[in-house]
């Protein structure tokens, strides 16, 4: 059973038993704090808080975007952005929105809690998840940076073809977007191997698959979901990428082409993108419920299996963005009934989680109050979405303000509300500190009038005709009262947006005066809440033995046969300590990750302005692959109990297998 | 448990009233589409009629389900929250789940959602169905109006000598089913008269059909659907639904052409500067007579507006512009004006004179001043209409000639 703890020290590296030694620019680096840390970490934890605090940034990148969209739609003939400016702006807000802000928060809760909730010190492929976050960042800072250079992306989040081309949007914006994406998928990809990988291989003794936490088997899910649907993607990028940069004519009707070949591809990419931003949110409620609730989730199996469901049927339903593109009135009968039943596993989730509410002893700390929030907000999108299947009804809605509300409802009222649900709920866990209650109530309430005021009235809007992508409108259509009710909700929501990040530095500088939090604050129930509070960089101390689902919460409580509950242990008492982590053996910190993401937004570059930078940039790339491939293993000696340079000193790089006394020691603690 | 300070109470109540009385609100704004001319909630035509029987029940249903999960979770939350005085040892009874129960809701919502599904396959079928004695018209889109193509002969072919090509208005004859065939010579648009029907995109290289028919006379305004670049919003259309006699009358005018030379000097100075300026792109039946081509830039005769008829219509520009009154009281070059009145080309519509008093001079000259500055375009990709520099002198010929072009 110690196997699952050893196997990311234990891999060999090439050559390493054969006394090899590393010259010195392939030296590990191994500052472990201060700012250098973050930096060439591997640590899973920092790299979640780095998904999180890049996603944030992004956020306020494409929440200004936001703004600027309703302060243009605020009355008929907004003169505030030009008809080509607000094209950009809403496009870069959805690419924004969707690949730079919802995806990585959602990659961010993956990585923090991933490991934590399967027991594990840190993903299967540390170096590789740090990539995947570099590149991730690079990427989105690679297509914002085109605002800089030219303009942003003209042609909507799905760009469709062939408004894509060159001919149509001849400046670099959909360049931008397009290699940016790409390199972000790859980093999508990367992250969901990891993932896999880790969830099956990792888990602590006893985890079994039916014991994990809702929201890593979410989590899972939605990997598998961005496994298979990114490469539909970036097939479609790439296909595109060869129409704009080297005159193919995948997209050129003139030359024969079809452009629903750009749809098909881009929505069997884009729906399941829709249940992989979601599912995570789905997996944080389901967590938070029963802990504010005092009692299990309802249906354990059945809210595992309904996401199982909606990650299949979700890969069966593209067509429904299409029903009135010309796929025929078969395609169109067929795409709409099974978008009608994927409300079924969806369904069942909202009862379940009623469910776990009903019969509760419900304290509504924030999390709860966010959460209950999804439940309701995300109602809404739901059945507006059950609405929209029924093809002939989407044959009005479609790419009408009522599609904007609808997805709003789903993507904040649903997955926005369920990370702010997880922020509020892990706040103390990853830093060591509660955020403020009182703002915290305040952020929801606030929160919750604003998205209402902002996306409720884009409903009516859409149904009363206004269409969607459009840079003005003119009076007379009735459109203005509620574009100003919408307009309005706007800055309330982004004023509940700041809210959230005062809450973080008020909370943060009154934490000063309060008792250190401990590892359990909310009476949780899954077993990151046993390891001390602001996680150490090794997790678990000794790694625990899962007998059950919620184990940590059977470790503070016992049921008896008819349901009662009675405490047998304090928490202090089945908690763990912080310990020195000596004996502990994690991966180090390496630079190649760094690197090797550096080279891809340089070779997208080129690939835009010249092929020699292009050249460049695949050096970089292939140089950083040489250096991550001939970095010395990690050594477990130097590792956690010992930064000295002196105590190991001739260690060098080879020594690869743990300790067998310490492994056989650890066995035995866990046993 | 600490008391909450009373201001995010109020907060609290504040919000959580607001957004009660906006859903109301809004509720009650869905049913008021009085002077709403996009709006899909009054149906005009058989075939948004059908969608509305759909759109009813399954409204309410949805409706129904919201109240009652947005009911439980307030009920719920209100009988189970923790009591003050409860003691922090006492835990409810720890239920796991029950089977029998998810067994039931389940199928519950499936047998719900199979109900809809009969309603739609049936609507389907009734949306798809061919009417006998259609008028065959084929609409294509392109940056930024539309150009419509009548086979009035009902041979199978748009451009023979006896068919109709026409721009940015379509007239219909009320109570007839009209066979749409949507296509676009460029990038994709979506046609959509939310009256009559929904829409349909317009895919290059693609013929997709649409029925639309209209119950009563009237003006069915659309706006195109799918983001088609830079002028998108400005990209709307217009169907005159006409009685029978006047659309037989309007068929009749629009087979005329234009070769005779205009009587009025100051006209035929303006076919002068049509002939030498706007002809590049424009058409107009008798002068130069080719035939629409796909757009494909570089420009060539035929890939802006027919402008034949120009006259017949009320509006220009991708409908924005009122060609006729009513127009904006205000006499600055924008009068887009009340857009539920379009401009009315009154007796011209079917070959009478032009009213020219009731021409809106002030816009038409606006454009031909400078149409770039009206209508984000984009003329030196070669897509929309560029900045000729004329003379105000040639703007008064060419408007003189415009309006004898009925």
């Amino acid at each position: 059973m110690a196997l699952t703890e050893d196997r990311p020290l234990a891999l060999p590296s090439g050559g390493s038993d054969d006394g090899y030694t590393p010259t010195g620019v392939f030296t590990r680096p191994t500052a472990e704090t201060g700012a250098r840390s973050w930096f060439t970490t591997v640590d899973h934890k920092k790299i979640g808080i780095m998904y999180g605090a890049a996603a944030i940034f992004f956020l306020i990148i494409g929440g200004s975007e936001a703004l600027l969209i309703r302060m243009q739609l605020w009355a008929p003939r907004g003169t505030l952005l030009s008809a080509n400016l607000y094209n950009q702006v809403y496009t870069m807000h959805g690419t924004t929105m969707v690949f730079l802000v919802v995806m990585p928060i959602g990659a961010a809760f993956a990585n923090y809690l991933i490991p934590l909730q399967i027991g594990a010190r840190d993903v299967a492929f540390p170096r590789i998840n740090a990539f995947s976050f570099w590149a991730f960042l690079f990427g989105g800072v690679f297509i914002n940076s085109s605002w800089l250079l030219g303009g942003g992306a003209d042609g909507g989040w799905f760009m469709y073809a062939p408004n894509s081309g060159v001919i149509f949007s001849p400046t670099h914006g959909i360049d931008f977007w397009n290699l940016g994406l790409i390199i972000t998928g790859i980093a999508s990809l990367t992250g969901a191997v990891n993932l896999i990988v880790t969830v099956l291989n990792m888990r602590a003794p006893g985890m079994t698959l039916m014991r994990m936490p809702i929201f890593t088997w979410m989590a899972l899910v939605s990997q598998f979901l961005l496994l298979f649907a990114i490469p539909v993607l970036t097939s479609a990028q790439v296909l595109l990428m060869l129409d704009r940069g080297f005159h193919a004519n995948f997209f050129n009707v003139s030359k024969g082409a079809n452009p629903l070949l750009w749809e098909h591809l881009f929505w069997i990419f884009g729906h399941p993108e829709v249940y992989l931003m979601i599912l995570p949110a789905f997996g944080l409620v389901s967590d938070i419920l029963p802990t504010f609730a005092r009692k299990p989730i309802f249906g354990y199996p059945f809210i595992v299996f309904s996401g199982i469901a909606i990650g299949f049927m979700g890969w069966g339903v593209w067509a429904h963005h299409m029903f009135v593109s010309g796929i025929g009135p078969i395609s169109v009968t067929t795409f709409s009934l099974t978008t009608m039943f994927i409300a079924v596993p969806t369904g069942v989730k909202i009862l379940n989680w009623t469910a776990t509410m009903w019969g509760g002893k419900l304290k509504f700390s924030s999390p709860m109050l966010f959460s209950i929030g999804l439940v309701t907000m995300f109602t809404i999108g739901g059945l507006s979405g059950v609405m929209h299947s029924v093809a002939p009804m989407d044959s009005q809605q479609t790419d009408t303000y009522f599609i904007v509300a609808h997805f709003h409802y789903v993507l904040f009222g649903g997955a926005f509300f369920g990370f702010m649900g997880g922020f509020y709920f892990y706040w103390p866990k990853a830093f060591g500190y509660m955020l403020n209650e009182s703002l915290g109530k305040a952020n929801f309430w606030l929160m919750l009038l604003g998205f209402n005021l902002t996306f409720a009235p884009m409903h009516v809007l859409g149904l009363q005709g206004m269409s969607r992508r459009i840079y003005t409108y003119d009076p007379g259509y009735g459109f203005e009262f509620w574009n100003k009710v919408a307009t309005i909700g706007a800055f309330t929501l982004a004023s509940s947006v700041a809210l959230f990040v005062v809450n973080i530095f008020y909370s943060k500088v009154k934490a000063k005066n309060l008792p250190p939090v401990g590892p359990d604050p909310w009476d949780g129930r899954t077993i990151e809440w046993m390891v001390p509070s602001p996680t150490p960089a090794y997790n678990f101390d000794p790694i625990p033995t899962v007998t059950r689902v919620d184990d940590f919460w059977y470790r503070k409580y016992g049921e008896t046969k008819d349901g009662k509950l009675v405490r047998i242990a304090s928490t202090a008492e089945v908690a763990q300590q912080r310990t020195d982590g000596k004996g502990i053996h994690l991966p180090s910190p390496s630079y190649w990750p760094l690197v090797l993401a550096f080279g891809l937004p340089i070779a997208a570059y080129g690939l835009i302005f010249s092929l020699w930078l292009a050249l460049v940039g695949a050096i970089i790339v292939v140089g950083a692959i040489y250096g991550w491939v001939m970095e010395p293993p990690d050594d477990p000696d130097k590792a956690h109990d010992d930064h000295g340079p002196d105590a190991h000193a001739s260690d060098g790089g080879d020594a690869v297998v743990a300790d067998p006394v310490d492994a056989v020691k650890e066995v035995e603690t866990v046993g | 448990m600490q008391r909450l300070p009373k201001i995010v109470r109020v907060l609290a109540v504040i919000s959580f009233t607001l957004v009660v009385v906006l859903f109301a609100a809004l509720i009650v704004n869905s049913f008021q589409n009085a002077g709403k001319p996009l709006t899909t909630l009054t149906p005009q035509g058989p075939s948004s009629e059908s969608i509305q029987k759909l759109l009813v029940p399954v409204t309410s249903i949805a409706a129904v389900v919201f109240v009652g999960v947005l009911g439980a979770a307030l009920l719920i939350s209100w009988k189970f929250r923790e009591r003050k005085d409860s003691d922090p040892d006492e835990f409810p009874e720890q239920v796991h789940g029950k089977t029998a129960l998810e067994i039931g809701w389940t199928i519950l919502p499936a047998l719900i959602l199979a109900g809809i599904a009969v309603g739609t396959v049936m609507t389907l079928i009734n949306l798809n169905r061919e009417e006998p004695n259609s008028i065959n018209v084929q609409v294509a889109g392109q940056q930024w109006w539309w150009q419509y193509k009548y086979d009035v002969n009902n041979d199978g072919n748009f451009d023979g000598p006896e068919d109709i090509t026409t721009a940015t208005e379509m007239v219909i004859p009320a109570g007839r089913p009209i066979q749409v065939t949507t296509t676009s010579n460029d990038v994709i648009h979506s046609f959509w008269i939310p009256g009559l029907n929904g829409k349909r995109d317009a895919v290059p290289g693609l013929r997709n059909p649409l029925k639309l028919q209209a119950d009563e006379p009237g003006i069915f305004r659309g706006q195109c659907t799918e983001f088609c670049g830079l002028s998108h919003a400005n990209m709307r259309m217009l169907v005159r639904a006409v009685s029978t006699s006047d659309y037989d009358a309007w068929v009749k005018n629009q087979l005329k052409d234009h070769a005779a030379d205009p009587t009025d000097p100051t006209a035929l100075a303006g076919k002068k500067v049509w002939q030498a300026l706007c002809a590049q792109c424009h058409v107009i039946d008798g002068i130069n007579d080719v035939k629409m081509k796909e757009t494909k830039p570089p420009l060539v005769s035929g890939v802006a507006p027919d402008l034949t008829h120009l006259m017949t219509r009320g509006t220009f520009a991708g409908s924005i512009f009122n060609l006729y009154e009513p127009v904006g009281s205000d006499g600055s070059p924008l009068p887009m004006g009340d857009v539920a009145a379009a401009g009315d080309p009154g007796a011209a519509l079917t070959g009478g004179k032009v009213n020219t008093a009731t021409v809106n001079r002030v816009t038409l000259e606006a454009w031909l001043r400078n149409a770039p500055a009206l209508k984000p375009m984009y003329p030196q990709g070669g897509r929309g209409m560029p900045n000729l520099n004329l003379t105000e002198e040639q703007i008064d010929q060419l408007v003189a000639f415009l309006e004898t072009l009925n």
